[in-house]
């Protein structure tokens, strides 16, 4: 009798399925200008409110944009850098934002305090779900975490405790005993901003982030390489859900309010995951452009409500057909060719 | 009443269950996960309120309209959106399924504006007395048409040419090519039965959930759940799945209380895959070395 | 401990197929074992079931005269052993630099301290950028270091694959099929390589192999087997005068 075949698929469906399943658009390396670019964005961030045309609410706005770019951080860490797809990113963005809603209404904490219990339920329950979803991956994988974001919702909406549609109304944002208004509250996202993008840099260049690159690429090559599935699968959800979760608690005391109208629905999942897409998954500034467009869009064509929906569908279509990896990695794609070609030159190499 | 409660669930989940099947053909076919697949359905919903209160249609004729340019509205995603990128990998597609998945959204709130509207076609509410329990109008339609449905895709696979194709087509697409199987054909023909199969969805839940441009999103993620039931590959796992599901939430419902309901899919799946990774009938790719 | 890894009858099967028939194999400290057999015979579930990456129904494995069967794929590296992937399964669009530091992980300690980038932890990450480049010059992979190895020729990419077992100071490493594809030259160099490892960094091999004058002249031990169970064993010369080995072998070519 012959053995089995040496590839030892269910079908030949899932060969096919094999040879869609790398997704190449998200594989790019990490390049130094990559970290500079960030670095450069957020020292101009903290700068601009220094100028005098600045109003409160330009920096109510830009704060919103803040608030998604850290969200669409911690599905990069997942999506870009792990390779594994959430559509539910939402569900830890509204536990963020009702752990903080909840802590400050009713105990009367310091928002920081709010965001770091925020950062610490989220990242939790971000670990369970890795456990539950441990054997998916994929397609499936992808269908799990949006049934997940639903089910947020779902809890969200008629837990008595977190007031359904009602909403939560927070008091003003207090922090180390200080109101704090827009400035104050533009300055605490920044420099959360710049301490999760250091973190997030310093993860992705560390053997941590080979450890998660390895898993993405091959997940057998991974293992044949010592790496545990199981403790990196987990620790990717872990800091995923924790770095949204703090945005979702800043989504919380940006407008001082929680409701499930905003939480209870798939937008915020798919939100996020478009503006890690479009923007860049592996890329550090990936998140930096895609929430930039993911919030500026509706902003700009706020008469026209329902003609930015569509506009953010065909531009999506079009970028993801142009550029698939991402606006970033255009963007980054001179300084990528031009080190290639340097390292070749200097090594004397022959092949081109 | 139990039997009530079943066969109410047999009728919401026959509708999700058509939606799981439109869902699982584009899957197999073009290894695509159709955000979108919920808002045919939408337009579908629209398009009906549109032809019955607008233009004064029959009902029947608002029917076959609406199917119609279902069909046509997703050979045209197809044809229009996908074909360009169809070499693309999974996340690629999934993602630009959002994209038309946003313009839906966008045009049916822009033509027919956001508000929730009623269909203008409702059931006689007087039930029907089946061997002793009282059974409402709208679920034997329901069931009926999706019945019904489902008998023309048995057909169609089994015994027409092109549906025997589509078969070859999903168990190897280049096998498939090689003998002269029109691979691009056939992947506008999914896309297509998609787009036919919501038109129906559209009309048919429509008395049911009110017609809005969200009204799908909380039944596709349900379909979605029962397609993975089938493996994201098998039909008949995706409408077991789609009936479990539906019975399941509205016995939860009934005797849990209504917020339990709409989640018993996610618990559902959990367990699911938790126990079986693979889906009740489906093939999840196995590790391969 | 004389034997490095040993299993004890092997049994494997999908479905109604047997692949593995009460297999059993011993590969001795500091030696090179072949394993060879015709095409479907069995080799590669073997191998993954000795790596761990595929379950048996009955039988053991043994490393250092310990039982490994529950042990999962990542256990075995940091117990010492590595292996390659008969159709070379790198990470395509990462760097040869990347490829072989990865395969250095088990060197990393835990994840939090790396990610930190505490103190000792970043000792141990240049200590592993030291020792894949270290292993990189040894296999002449330096010139493309910092590029990615998708686009690198085949012999260059098995290179890699070999490293990145190596990076992990394996004391046995698990070859399948190394010289598959390679020409005249790169399968020179590869038996090379397997002699300097194995002669002068005392690491044990097994290996899968088709390239039959590759195995004789590299073996010390072979095993052959056929229909997923043991055929022959012996040193080379008894294999290859084994009548059962060449009925088995029959209308195969020496070189493949």
């Amino acid at each position: 009798m012959t053995e089995a075949p040496a590839k030892m698929t269910a079908t030949v469906v899932a060969e096919f399925a094999e040879r869609r399943e790398a997704v190449n658009s998200l594989k790019r390396r990490y390049l130094r200008q990559d970290f500079i670019a960030a670095a450069v964005l957020l020292a101009i961030a903290l700068l601009t409110p220094t100028l005098p045309i600045v109003k409160g609410w330009m920096l109510s706005q830009a704060s919103l944009v803040i608030i998604y770019v850290i969200a669409a951080m911690g599905v990069a860490i997942l999506v870009g850098y792990t390779g594994l797809v959430s559509v539910g990113h939402g569900g830890f963005l509204a536990i963020g934002a009702y752990t903080s809603a909840l802590l400050t209404k009713h105990f009367g904490v310091d928002m920081i305090i709010g965001m770091i219990a925020a950062m610490f339920v989220s990242a939790f329950i971000g670990a369970l779900l890795a456990l539950v979803f441990l054997r998916l991956s994929g397609a499936f994988m992808a269908i799990g975490t949006l049934g997940f974001a639903f089910f947020v919702g779902t809890i969200v909406n008629n837990v008595p405790l977190f007031e359904g549609r009602d909403g939560i109304l927070l008091d003003d944002n207090v922090i180390l005993g200080i109101k704090i208004g827009d400035f104050g509250f533009y300055y605490t996202s920044i420099i959360s901003l710049a301490l999760i993008t250091l973190f997030v840099y310093c993860v992705v260049n560390s053997g941590t982030g080979r450890a998660f690159m390895a898993l993405r690429d091959s997940e057998n090559a991974a293992m044949a390489s010592g790496v545990n599935r199981l403790l990196y699968r987990v620790l990717a959800f872990t800091i995923s859900a924790g770095i949204t979760g703090i945005a979702g608690a800043l989504n919380a005391h940006i407008v001082n309010y929680v409701s499930a109208e905003v939480y209870a629905d798939i937008w915020y999942s798919v939100d996020i995951l478009m503006a890690v897409v479009v923007g860049g998954a592996a890329i550090l500034i990936g998140p930096y452009l895609g929430g930039f467009f993911v919030v500026m869009l509706p902003f700009f064509f706020e008469q026209l409500a329902d003609f930015s929906f569509i506009l953010k569908g065909v531009v999506l279509i079009i970028v993801l057909r142009f550029a698939p990896a991402g606006i970033g990695e255009i963007l980054l794609r001179p300084f990528q060719i031009a080190r290639s070609r340097k390292l070749r030159a200097a090594a004397g190499s022959k092949v081109d | 009443m139990l039997g009530q409660q079943i066969l109410s669930g047999l009728a919401t989940g026959s509708l999700y269950a058509l939606t799981a099947i439109a869902v699982v053909l584009v899957f197999r076919n073009t290894r695509t996960i159709n955000l979108a697949q919920g808002d045919f359905a939408m337009i579908g919903a629209f398009l009906g309120v549109y032809f019955l209160k607008q233009l004064g249609l029959n009902y029947y004729a608002t029917i076959l309209l609406v199917v119609a340019s279902c069909t046509l509205l997703g050979m045209t995603v197809e044809w229009l959106v996908m074909r360009p990128i169809a070499k693309s990998d999974w996340l690629t597609l999934f993602t630009t399924t959002i994209g038309v998945y946003y313009i839906l959204h966008g045009v049916a709130g822009w033509i027919w504006g956001r508000d929730t509207k009623a269909f203008p076609v409702t059931f006689d509410p007087t039930p029907i007395n089946i061997g002793g329990a009282l059974v409402s109008q709208g679920h034997l339609y329901n069931i009926g048409w999706a019945l019904a449905i489902g008998a023309v895709l048995y057909w169609f696979f089994n015994y027409t040419k092109q549906g025997v194709a589509m078969r070859a087509v999903t168990d190897d697409p280049e096998a498939a090519y090689l003998m002269g199987i029109p691979v691009r054909f056939i992947v506008l023909l999914s896309w297509g039965m998609a787009g036919f199969i919501a038109g129906f969805v559209g009309i048919l839940i429509a008395p049911i959930i009110y017609v809005s441009p969200e009204m799908m999103d909380e039944v596709l993620v349900k379909a979605y759940v029962a397609a993975v039931f089938g493996g994201l590959y098998s039909i008949r796992g995706a409408v077991i799945g789609a009936l479990l599901i539906g019975v399941a939430e509205n016995l939860a419902g009934g005797y849990l209380g209504s917020s339990v309901k709409t989640s018993t899919a996610f618990v559902m799946i959990v367990l699911l895959l938790a126990i079986r990774p693979q889906g009740l009938m489906g093939i999840q790719k196995r590790r391969e070395i | 401990m004389d034997e490095y890894l040993r299993c004890q009858d092997i049994l494997v099967s999908f479905g109604g197929v047997v692949a593995c028939n009460k297999l059993s194999l011993t590969v001795p400290r500091g030696k090179i074992v072949g394993l060879i057999g015709p095409n479907g015979a069995g080799k590669t579930t073997l191998f993954n079931a000795l790596t761990r990456f595929q379950s048996y129904d009955s039988g053991n494995v043994y490393y250092e005269g310990r039982p490994v069967d529950n042990r999962k794929p990542h256990h075995m590296v940091h117990m010492g052993m590595a292996r390659t992937f008969q159709n070379i399964n790198l990470f395509r669009d990462q760097t040869t630099l990347q490829n072989i530091m990865t395969g250095a992980h088990s060197l990393m300690g835990d994840p939090f301290s790396a990610m930190y980038w505490l103190p000792a932890a970043r000792r141990r990450e240049h200590e592993i950028k030291e020792r894949a480049i270290e292993i990189a010059e040894m296999l002449s992979l330096t010139t493309e270091l910092e590029n990615e190895v998708g686009n690198l020729p085949y012999g260059y990419q098995k290179r890699v694959e070999l490293a990145r077992a190596l990076a992990s100071k394996p004391s046995i490493l698990l070859l399948d099929e190394p010289v598959a594809g390679c020409n005249d030259d790169e399968t020179r160099e590869l038996k090379e390589l397997v002699f300097k490892v194995n002669r002068e960094m005392g690491v044990s091999i097994l290996l899968v192999e088709h390239d039959m004058s590759m195995v004789m002249q590299v073996c010390d031990y072979i095993y052959v087997i056929n229909f997923g169970a043991n055929l022959a064993e012996g040193i080379p010369d008894e294999v290859r005068a084994n009548p059962e080995v060449i009925a088995a072998y029959l209308g195969v070519e020496d070189d493949e």
